[in-house]
């Protein structure tokens, strides 16, 4: 019996060290001294997840982020135009793995919704960090939640510089095609 | 996904749901059923939405979360004494001198409804077919009766509820955090961040709703009192008290606030310039209330149409007498906060 309790306290502290290693490992929480994440670890929600569970579906209401802790997600976008009368159709942009976290944008947007459909593909463990847990760290501990968001606001001006690049690719693609359908004609 | 799988998935759901509506449930009968409970929490959510910011205050310049929270409390426990001690001689001469005059006015509220209920006779004569006179004095001399001999229930119901709130309100303030948390672990994964965005949304409007209705009542009560005092008028503490406990009762609350000192100078045959000055006090305490106080501290409260209000206050007294009409409002806006959020998530979303 008293082997069975230790064991349990010995497993629950090895899986605490673990999740702060995990959030370490994010750039959000990268910056943080480890007293500053044993805070942050009483704060997320650690959920648990079966295989090709959705763990949000693209339109929903979404308020925080996720890390990927242990298993993977699969990201699909639904690509039907809107308006078109073609059936729904969800195609899968990428698969993340442990580390990798998703659904940041929601931190952040007030009434957002989520712009794709995380699906897991494997029995997954994810770490949840919503803005209820945001404002609780700026309200309870301002100068570790003002680490948080300065990362976040890198992490966001890094996803608009990428996006900016991508759309001019795209209008350079475009022009390029346009003026190649001018010259044929 | 596999079919055995998907109903995996949704056996674990429907489990994981029915554990929390069992567990709401049991916590809803809880405190419906025991006596003295729903007072006492009621009272330990006010001390813990009062408190709160201080602790935050508090833990935001590194104190420990124990102590931050220890600190308010002793504090707000010391202002509370030192308030009763500076009131109490003043208030209980008031009451020991309503005690003496109360037959008195017993006999002038009687003489009132009467002649009242006379010159409702002369008016509708034949359309009028209703002694209120002897109704009214039923009640009022029944009440008058059972005022002073229920003060001893009364006072033990009080003391245990005052003794039981901040006992509840220490450990909410300290564990209620880490409790939710639990709570939420519950919460099948589909419906996880909704429970989490809604436990967020409705405690910050409790929080502000609590906070800005006991400021306005403060207000109010300081300003009736100050009026009353100035006036020289008897019983100013205790009707300022009392103005300032139905000032919580949106609507019918003020009005029912101003009625006893009104009844104390129509019976004492007061002459009208005092009458005229103790309407007035009342008067400019809800117009400070609606001018300057509404629009500064309550505006934040959830909006509700006036109608919806006025049902929901009826309901409340119904179910649960003036306890209920006071809190009928915020239980009211959160169950419309629940509702819209339910809504668009499970429904809005996907249409």
């Amino acid at each position: 019996m008293s082997n069975f309790l230790w064991d349990n306290i010995f497993r629950k502290d090895a899986q605490e060290k673990e999740l702060i290693q995990r959030l370490k490992e994010n750039i959000l929480f990268e910056s943080l001294s480890y007293k500053e994440l044993r805070f942050i670890e009483k704060i997320v929600h650690e959920r648990v997840y079966r295989a090709n569970e959705v763990i949000f579906r693209q339109g929903e209401a979404g308020v925080g982020m996720y890390i990927i802790h242990k298993g993977n997600v699969d990201i699909y976008v639904n690509e039907t135009a809107a308006g078109s009368e073609e059936s729904e159709q969800e195609s899968q942009v990428t698969q993340l793995s442990e580390g990798d976290f998703f659904g940041e944008i929601s931190l952040v947007e007030a009434n957002g919704r989520r712009t794709a459909s995380a699906i897991t593909s494997t029995d997954t463990r994810l770490i949840g960090f919503f803005r209820p847990d945001l404002v609780e760290l700026l309200n309870r501990n301002p100068h570790v939640g003002a680490k948080v968001v300065f990362k976040l606001a890198e992490v966001l001006g890094r996803r608009l510089a990428e996006t900016t690049n991508k759309i001019s690719l795209v209008k350079q693609e475009l022009h390029r095609i346009n003026q190649r359908r001018k010259a044929r004609s | 996904m596999t079919p055995g799988n998907r109903s995996l998935i949704k056996r674990e759901r429907w489990i994981k749901l029915a554990a929390v509506v069992g567990l709401l449930l049991f916590s809803f009968i809880t405190l419906f059923s025991v006596d003295n409970m729903l007072a006492s929490v009621v009272i330990a959510l006010v001390y813990t939405y009062l408190l709160n910011p201080f602790v935050y205050k508090l833990e935001r310049r590194g104190f420990k979360r124990t102590p931050s929270i220890l600190i308010p409390f002793f504090a707000a426990g010391a202002i509370f004494s030192l308030i009763v001690a500076l009131f109490y001689p003043v208030v209980s001469e008031q009451i020991r001198d309503l005690q003496t005059e109360f037959p008195k006015y017993q006999e002038g509220v009687a003489q009132l409804i009467a002649s009242l209920d006379a010159k409702a006779q002369l008016i509708f004569k034949d359309y009028y077919d209703f002694d209120m006179a002897q109704k009214l004095g039923d009640i009022v001399s029944v009440s008058a009766s059972t005022i002073f001999t229920n003060i001893p229930d009364f006072a033990g119901r009080f003391l245990t509820i005052f003794v039981l709130a901040p006992f509840f309100a220490f450990f909410m303030i300290r564990d209620g955090r880490p409790i939710m948390r639990q709570f939420l672990r519950m919460m099948p994964n589909n419906l996880f961040e909704l429970a989490l965005n809604l436990n967020f949304q409705i405690n910050k409007q409790m929080g502000d709703f609590i906070r800005a209705r006991l400021l306005e009542a403060g207000i109010v009560g300081l300003v009736v009192w100050l009026g009353l005092a100035i006036i020289g008028f008897p019983y100013a503490s205790i009707l300022a008290f009392f103005a300032a406990l139905t000032n919580l009762i949106p609507y019918v609350g003020p009005f029912i606030g101003a009625i006893p000192a009104i009844a104390i100078s129509l019976i004492n045959n007061d002459p009208g310039i005092t009458i005229f000055l103790v309407a007035m006090t009342y008067a400019i305490a809800q117009i400070i209330d609606i001018v300057f106080i509404i629009p500064v501290v309550v505006a934040k409260i959830v909006n509700l149409h006036p109608v919806f209000v006025v049902v929901v206050i009826i309901i409340g007294s119904q179910l649960m007498g003036v306890l209920g009409m006071i809190i009928s409002i915020p239980v009211a806006s959160a169950i419309k906060l629940t509702i819209s959020a339910v809504y668009d998530h499970l429904i809005h979303f996907r249409s």
